[in-house]
């Protein structure tokens, strides 16, 4: 490991300019690197988006968008019910969290919290995967067989709405028949997971002929459970939808607007 | 013959068999986890990252040795400090390996670890931390071995040993690549919490700064001190002692600069109001993180160390110069504790409702400090066997006239 040959008095090899020859070998094999890389990639994901995918989820078709009317929710807790039901979730996991704020109004409200859906995710920024990635329609998805379960899109999360499967669910649906019975399969271990919006009925409606907001086959399960209509679903682009219609003449609120995510969950304040 | 062997070398062996009950248990902790999944930890949806990234991070930091090291000797003229920059560069790979076997043990699915090879994301700051870690990784593996190939065992495969010569030649496009890649992911290790917007405490411009340069001044100190414990032990010379006094003075006034920069960074919040900012700071600074913010990191790990380090050549004391070193390391892991757990102890609220959640807490469960004690057992056994063995950190027996300095 001696850096000079102290017999000889040669100078270190490394100090040897190196040969065109060499170089040009480097050169190839930095190159069939490359493209050894571009094939793999090539093979697992052909049908994917662009690597340099922004992360904005604005589109030019319908703008999905949730309106929970903070005014008339009841606490029934419904909703949450019919999402554990219809997703199939584990016990302790819930993609819609109902939380009881008695601080910040004059009179106690029940808070449920779905995914945003944001415009600007951050756990799509942050994925080193793309495991989560904005749908076409600008829906916030998750790809389970690619996940790794790093969790960072958790940490990354401002409204902690993910969940992980720190173990594989084998119970029964904690949920009874009536609340709903399950629509999707269930995830493996190891992998994160939060509300689609009920995103498979949204693409069955499509075929189906079925319009989301206004057909119960089309619309998310929390919304249709609703017993006081507290939540409504529909495209914020058409002003007559029933989420548009909900949101005429009333004050609503996105959570943490200050964050810049572009929330597609709007919240109506009490009157 | 085992007598005989115990005879002679009988503490060594000893202190490798020792060394493998620890591991016993980290293997059977980790058997725990792939058997029955993260549901054995004490992490949760509220607090998903715990210990073993506290641990990843420390590995990563005391490993930057390697490459700041490599960079002084190969780049920098500095000569003399080629012999350190050699065990520096061992210790990198080991802390490397250390720190992939955490993240190995933290994502729920360790089969996909090559996603990210082939699913990029080049938006994702864990991406860019995954591609520079494996990449510098096979820097460290390239300036390894070399050295191992010097072994004796491998004196019939004469075409690797002339391998290992060949890509010795490369020492310095090795170094201009280990610092660079460690330029990015010691500082984007800092950036994956920094551009955190959701959580206040690390959302701050300042942390790739903070991690790089806190990395920079504890890999420095973490060398010297593995190498001044190798040579008291071995009793023979690895470096020679001013070298390991410079590296320590260098090291001590980084630390300086970091604690400087880490102050400001730690109580500009004090000064004015910034929504959850604010919160977090007195949090860390005088609320349930007082004593480790305080005591551990600041006083202890980090003035303290810095004077030792810095004295030490001053006094010609190695003493201070272990003690100094050693409390460097302590302080950044109580940085990267800190730093991971204030994170999560802080409670995510969702303004303008809910603002007051309740908060989290996380302590590591049994099994999680069973892996962790695993892998730091095994690092030290591999760290040993290296050390004793390998004919590049065989050392000379000292002479007592001081040789020669700069």
């Amino acid at each position: 490991m001696t850096e000079m040959n102290t017999k000889t008095g040669e100078q270190p090899t490394y100090l040897r300019r190196m040969h065109r020859r060499e170089f040009v070998k480097l050169l190839s094999a930095l190159g069939l690197g490359l493209v050894a890389e571009q094939l793999l990639e090539d093979t697992f994901m052909a049908h994917d988006a662009p690597i340099a995918q922004a992360s904005t989820g604005d589109t030019k078709g319908p703008y999905w968008g949730m309106v929970i009317d903070l005014e008339t929710c009841i606490g029934c807790h419904r909703c949450v019910y019919a999402c554990q039901a219809t997703n199939d979730t584990a016990s302790e996991h819930l993609w819609n969290i109902l939380i009881e704020d008695q601080a910040t109004f004059a009179k106690p409200v029940f808070v449920t919290r779905p995914c945003m859906h944001c415009e600007h995710a951050p756990c799509v920024d942050v994925c080193p995967v793309r495991a989560t990635y904005h749908r076409e329609d600008g829906l916030v998805a998750m790809d389970y067989d690619r996940c790794i379960g790093c969790r960072y899109c958790m940490v990354a999360c401002p409204y902690g709405v993910r969940v992980f499967n720190w173990q594989e669910n084998v119970e029964p649906n904690p949920q009874p028949e009536a609340w709903g019975s399950p629509e999707v399969p269930r995830r493996p271990r190891g992998v994160v997971e939060k509300c689609t919006f009920c995103s498979h009925r949204l693409d069955a409606a499509a075929e189906r002929g079925l319009r989301p907001g206004y057909d119960r086959a089309a619309t998310p399960a929390c919304c249709v459970i609703c017993p006081v209509q507290a939540r409504q679903f529909g495209d914020l682009r058409d002003p007559n939808s029933p989420a548009s219609l909900a949101l005429k003449g009333r004050q609503a609120i996105v959570l943490r607007a200050n964050l810049g995510t572009k929330p597609r969950v709007f919240y109506l304040l009490p009157r | 013959m085992v007598e005989r062997i115990l005879k002679t070398r009988g503490i060594f062996w000893m202190w490798c068999a020792l060394l493998l009950i620890p591991i016993g248990i980290g293997l059977y902790s980790a058997l725990q986890v792939f058997t029955k999944g993260l549901v054995v930890t004490n992490l949760s949806d509220l607090a998903p990252w715990g210990l073993w990234i506290v641990v990843d991070l420390s590995c990563i930091a005391l490993s930057a040795g390697a490459f700041s090291l490599s960079a002084l000797a190969h780049l920098f003229g500095r000569d003399n400090f080629k012999p350190i920059a050699r065990v520096a560069v061992f210790v990198g790979l080991l802390g490397y390996t250390g720190a992939m076997m955490c993240l190995l043990l933290d994502i729920g699915r360790p089969e996909r670890f090559w996603h990210g090879w082939v699913f990029w994301q080049t938006h994702s700051m864990l991406w860019e931390v995954t591609m520079c870690i494996t990449l510098y990784f096979s820097v460290l593996l390239l300036e390894v071995f070399p050295m191992i190939v010097e072994l004796p065992l491998f004196n019939r495969f004469k075409w690797l040993q002339n391998l290992g010569h060949r890509i010795h030649r490369f020492a310095p496009i090795l170094a201009i690549m280990g610092m660079g890649l460690s330029l990015l992911h010691q500082s984007s290790l800092g950036g994956t919490y920094g551009v955190v917007a959701g959580r206040a405490s690390l959302y701050r411009a300042t942390m790739p700064l903070l991690f790089i340069v806190s990395a920079v001044a504890a890999g420095m100190a973490f060398t010297v001190q593995m190498t001044l414990i190798v040579q008291w032990l071995k009793r023979r010379v690895l470096v020679p002692r001013d070298v390991l006094f410079q590296v320590g003075q260098v090291a001590g006034a980084i630390l300086f600069v970091y604690l400087y920069m880490r102050f400001w960074d730690s109580t500009a919040g004090a000064y004015g109001y910034v929504p959850g900012r604010s919160e977090s700071d007195l949090l860390l600074t005088t609320g349930t993180f007082g004593l480790t913010f305080w005591g551990w990191e600041i006083i202890l790990g980090g003035i303290v160390a810095g004077t030792f380090l810095i004295m030490a050549r001053r006094r010609n004391s190695i003493g201070m110069l272990l003690m100094g070193s050693g409390l460097t390391m302590a302080g950044i892991i109580a940085n990267r504790w800190n730093t991971t757990m204030l994170a999560f102890t802080q409670p995510l609220s969702t303004e303008p409702v809910l603002t007051n959640p309740a908060s989290v807490r996380y302590l590591p469960s049994l099994v999680e400090w069973g892996t962790a004690l695993g892998i730091v057992a095994g690092l030290t056994l591999a760290f040993s066997l290296g050390m004793r063995f390998l004919p590049a950190y065989k050392g000379h027996t000292p002479t007592p006239v001081a040789s020669s300095g700069d």
